[in-house]
């Protein structure tokens, strides 16, 4: 018996079908266990990849970019108390459960920078690829955007940098400190209210929102 | 080696730009050869004695599906760091419809369009022109739609989540779908293309 002649179509259409017969059997994601390169992982600490500096952090906020989550890592008080905009709060032991996307670009600070390495850590070994830390902490956050303060023998060169830096400390409600007396007294500085970085909205233009092409 | 290499660094920005580049000349390519640098050919689709656009698009649809889950399923390929558009179910219906019109309208799609331009068409030039004005309209008027735009906001979801079925039942699914779909067109061209 000869089997029927098939057009070229045909031929295709049946190894599709094949295929997706197969497919029923398939388990294309990766399960939650993954190989850690520990060398891998040294070079991107030495190379210090994984940080986010505050004034990049800043800016992204400014521009109103959209491709990040920020996790605030401590606790719901100290997150209700003051908080750099657009963070989301997760608990270093909630972080396990809270719903981040392997896909996403994952930006992480605490206090310091302990907490936040160590939750680098933890995501890092489940999987997660875009994770970053925020250069410093809310500590860095407060020294170099809300109160940066201008070095009491700059340059020109130092002088420009500063005023940028100033007109981003008032977007985000903060104080810039140009003379060295207020510098001595910088831990007296309260952080901003929660509110100020809407209110204070057209000082600092904002960059044309950039969003992701695709399709036909 | 896994894939995504963009993801995991293999590669940088600028050399991304230089990839993008030639999937995009590939894209045209294809686009050329399945003869949609023709907004005639394209019209053709919606008239239905020429159901190439559907059936091209389906197959690259069914070829592109059963190659990613292949590749996850052997290990090269991490779905997870697949970047997905956001679906807005609501919005993108209505823009679906909107482009949908512009399509038979206009005789070509966005990709299409610089495809045609490409091998230097008039109309293509026109139509280019409008997407720029289209893009420039739609600026403008977003801070007054800008609710309706992000609303129905569903998230990075897949059909197999929305659903709660199986990967690979979806798969299977979706081929089966298209294989009638590509029968059902073909019995639709008979019908049409003799009273075109």
């Amino acid at each position: 018996m000869r089997l029927p002649q098939l057009t070229l179509n045909q031929k295709l259409a049946a190894v599709a079908l094949a295929l997706g017969a197969l497919a029923l059997f398939s388990e294309p994601h990766r399960g939650p266990f993954v190989k850690l390169d520990a060398r891998e992982l040294a070079l991107v600490v030495e190379q210090e990849v994984d940080h986010v500096k505050p004034a990049e952090l800043a800016a992204w906020i400014v521009e109103g970019r959209s491709d990040y989550r920020l996790i605030d890592l401590r606790t719901a008080e100290e997150f209700a108390a003051y908080h750099i905009p657009t963070a989301e709060n997760a608990a270093l032991t909630a972080l396990a459960d809270y719903p981040l996307l392997r896909n996403e670009r994952i930006v992480l600070y605490s206090e310091g920078g302990i907490h936040s390495a160590q939750a680098w850590l933890l995501l890092r070994a489940q999987g997660y690829e875009g994770v970053y830390t925020v250069l410093g902490g809310l500590d860095g956050w407060q020294d170099e955007v809300l109160f940066p303060a201008l070095p009491a023998k700059a340059g020109p060169r130092e002088r420009a940098q500063f005023e940028r830096t100033a007109a981003l400390a008032q977007f985000f409600g903060g104080q810039p400190r140009s003379d060295s007396s207020a510098v001595a007294e910088a831990p007296a500085t309260a952080l901003p209210k929660l509110t100020a970085p809407a209110a204070t909205g057209p000082a600092v233009p904002a960059a044309p929102r950039k969003k992701k092409k695709e399709g036909c | 080696m896994m894939t995504p290499l963009y993801k995991y660094g293999l590669f940088g920005d600028e050399f991304s730009l230089l990839v993008a580049f030639v999937l995009g000349l590939g894209f045209g390519f294809f686009l050329e050869r399945a003869g949609f640098g023709s907004a005639r050919k394209l019209a053709a689709q919606f008239y239905l004695y020429d159901m190439s656009v559907f059936k091209v698009m389906f197959t690259a649809i069914v070829t592109a599906m059963l190659g990613v889950t292949y590749l996850g399923w052997l290990g090269w390929l991490d779905l997870d760091l697949v970047y997905l558009v956001p679906t807005h179910l609501g919005p993108q219906i209505v823009g679906g419809l909107v482009l949908g019109v512009g399509f038979v309208v206009g005789g070509y799609c966005p990709g299409t369009s610089v495809a045609a331009l490409a091998t230097g068409r008039l109309d293509a030039v026109v139509y280019a022109l409008g997407i720029f004005a289209g893009t420039f309209v739609y600026a403008e008027v977003y801070p007054a739609i800008r609710g309706f735009v992000n609303a129905n906001a569903m998230g990075q979801v897949t059909l197999p989540e929305v659903f709660e079925l199986p990967w690979g039942l979806v798969v299977f699914a979706v081929v089966v779908i298209a294989v009638v779909g590509f029968w059902g067109a073909t019995l639709i061209e008979r019908r049409f293309r003799s009273e075109p």
